[in-house]
């Protein structure tokens, strides 16, 4: 156990390691360019020369690989930067945002909590929706309400994520008004406020989400309830609700928690068409919004990176999550 | 004998209503066709089929259809000019919204640039379309030889392969996405006609190198439980080379997952299309569904047909395509019958 954690890890970090590299790469070599853009803020009298000594204050001249080396050591060091005159960027530096001049770890920390609300909020209301529904279609498997709910689910399924939402938009908040104007407030501020403005961003992808999973739960059930075991439950002469609920239902919980933990952390590295959408400020508007002139690349340096740690990270606890809850897996 | 003979005719039901060449001879029938005649029992799938049928023909006969009602989807420049057609606010002088139906432009003009609807409708469709079978079929090419090689080849091949699909899994989509689409952008920054040609293509490309993973994973899983069984060893025994092993032995068997992945990669692709465009990192220029409700996204007040028009394509496409993706797969695989 303690040497898969290990090499797991180790997979993981290198995972994270080449995904971090090919972005830095590609944006070091390719789009962005913020030393041209900060020469022609000079009021249009920009110079090659010029041009050449802002590049070579920022360290743009130094080419990839001593510019990436000094990002490396600027996460665990802090670091001084030029960006419009010297600036200290503390320990794990990402770089200074391009845009607001500040470094950006302090912002993303500011920013992360609006889309960890909107994760939490969608996950707990789709798990409790879709694993409801699920397991009630499997326990009356074949009935009417059965099939209107695997229908419902398999049309909402296959009818894309980004139209329902821009339709819910448009229809209940823009013209229905029946959705109160969505946005994020900070918990803290006021927690009626933090409600009411995620509260649409939820109900879509918990809409959008729900579906999926109330059939791989149905699915699981349906698998877990023609088990030998519940047979065996059956004849002891356990009550309904007993057989269904307690050997099931736990029997179902398993594999949907690879599932849902998956789905979460996808959720948490930023849900960028729904914060877009719904002009929530957290880290996938703040990424989407960076691509100005320049390309804001310590903003999708910081997010990127981020989303990959979280995949990354998900996939283990999920694997090491499901040999706790089943004790048949066993991890080598 | 004669006494089962007689429980067999029992059996039998009454001729009449069975057609004669049924009991005349049992004709043996390959996987395929049985799951294909799955499908033909299938209602959703026959609507699907048929819905799909109506809109490709549509798409492929987009010039034909556009010539014959005489709509272009993009005005000749110099021959009319776009202000003439819209007035002061950018809406258009004729048909919707403000002046009822115009029979030259079945669903009005756009805003601005004041292009035939119908005309950019149909090319929409028609790019879309032409995204996904691409990407799908680019995507089940490139899946299927690393899966089979994954697969197929035990130790260090599989193992650095098997890596390099974690990897590409791993790499975050819509930050690559960002990341890719300024570099295209910027390249052609000054070239209208080419910008519009290589963010096409380069879309595409983006969407085959992040698609082929869940493929790979599929193929990489049935080949190593399909290498260990008696027909392959066999095969092996007696000496068949490696290629004709592979493609006359593995690859058959493997045609199920295929046609059900492919199944549901092409509404996939026709779907992330429209995501990637709606936020400003897919295509511009060339009409695709994405582009046409990207573009009308501000119009829902003021011009409803112009924004729920490519909606609804949107909507009633990858409808049929996931649809059928699922009775096909439920065609195929009778375990996961509804």
């Amino acid at each position: 156990m303690f040497g898969y954690i290990v090499r797991r890890l180790m997979t993981a970090f290198l995972v994270v390691v080449l995904v971090s590299m090919v972005t830095f790469t590609l944006f070091f070599k390719g789009p962005s360019d913020p030393a041209s853009a900060l020469c022609e803020e000079t009021g249009g009298r920009c110079t090659a020369a010029e041009l050449n000594s802002i590049r070579e204050q920022m360290g743009l001249n130094d080419g990839l690989v001593v510019n990436y080396s000094r990002f490396v050591k600027g996460l665990f060091v802090d670091r001084e930067m030029y960006y419009q005159g010297e600036q200290m960027c503390e320990a794990p530096c990402f770089g200074i945002s391009y845009g607001s001049r500040q470094p950006v770890t302090p912002q993303f920390v500011e920013k992360w909590p609006a889309t960890v609300s909107l994760a939490v909020g969608a996950v707990l209301l789709y798990v409790i929706i879709g694993m409801t529904l699920g397991s009630l279609a499997a326990r009356f498997r074949g009935s009417f309400f059965d099939r209107a709910v695997v229908g419902v689910a398999t049309v909402i399924t296959a009818v894309p994520y980004y139209v329902l939402a821009l339709v819910a938009w448009i229809v209940l908040v823009l013209q229905l008004s029946i959705f109160p104007e969505t946005g994020y407030h900070p918990f803290t501020d006021s927690p009626v406020l933090w409600a009411s403005g995620l509260l649409l961003p939820w109900v879509v992808l918990a809409f959008a989400y729900a579906p999926a999973n109330m059939r791989y739960m149905r699915g699981y059930m349906v698998e877990s309830l023609g088990e030998d075991y519940i047979r065996t439950a059956r004849a002891k002469g356990m009550s309904q609700q007993g057989v269904v609920f307690k050997h099931g239902l736990r029997a179902a919980i398993v594999p949907m928690t690879t599932i849902v933990g998956l789905e979460f952390a996808v959720l948490l590295a930023g849900t960028v068409f729904t914060e877009f959408l719904f002009e929530i400020d957290g880290i996938g508007w703040w990424s989407i919004n960076s691509l100005g002139n320049p390309i804001d690349f310590p903003v999708l340096n910081i997010t990127g990176t981020a989303a990959a740690v979280l995949i990354v990270l998900g996939n283990l606890i999920v694997d090491l999550l499901y040999a706790v809850l089943d004790p048949r897996v066993r991890l080598a | 004998m004669s006494l089962s003979m007689a429980r067999l005719e029992a059996e039998t039901p009454e001729p009449g209503d069975v057609p004669v060449e049924k009991s005349a001879a049992i004709v043996g029938k390959s996987p395929t066709q049985i799951a294909l005649g799955r499908l033909r029992k299938d209602k959703t799938a026959v609507v699907c089929i048929a819905v799909l049928v109506v809109v490709i023909a549509l798409a492929v006969l987009a010039p034909v259809i556009t010539s014959i009602l005489d709509i272009h989807e993009r005005r000749e420049p110099g021959s009319l000019n776009a202000a003439e057609w819209t007035d002061q606010f950018g809406y258009p002088v004729t048909g919707p919204p403000y002046y009822g139906f115009d029979p030259n432009h079945p669903l009005g003009i756009s805003p601005k640039e004041a292009n035939d609807n119908l005309a950019r409708l149909l090319y929409g469709v028609r790019n879309s379309l032409f995204i996904g079978a691409v990407v799908a079929f680019s995507a089940l090419l490139i899946g299927t030889t690393i899966g089979l090689a994954a697969g197929f080849s035990r130790g260090w091949l599989d193992r650095i392969l098997s890596f390099v699909i974690d990897l590409f899994l791993a790499f975050p989509f819509f930050f690559f996405a960002m990341a890719l689409s300024p570099i295209i952008g910027n390249a052609f920054s000054q070239n209208d006609v080419g910008l519009a040609v290589a963010s096409f293509i380069g879309l595409i490309i983006f969407l085959i190198i992040f698609s082929w993973m869940s493929l790979a994973r599929l193929v990489r899983g049935q080949v190593i439980s399909l290498r260990e069984r008696e027909f392959i060893l066999a095969a092996e025994v007696i000496g068949v080379p490696m290629r004709r092993v592979l493609f006359k032995e593995l690859l058959p068997n493997l045609v199920a997952p295929l046609v059900v992945w492919f199944s549901v990669a092409v509404p996939t692709a026709v779907a992330l299309e429209v995501a990637l465009t709606l936020l400003g990192l897919g295509v511009s220029g060339t009409p695709t569904l994405g582009l046409l409700v990207q573009e009308a996204r501000g119009y829902w007040d003021t011009y409803p047909l112009y924004l729920w028009t490519p909606v609804g394509a949107v909507v009633v496409i990858t409808l049929a395509l996931n649809l059928l993706g699922d009775s096909v797969r439920d065609a195929f695989d009778p375990k996961t019958r509804r």
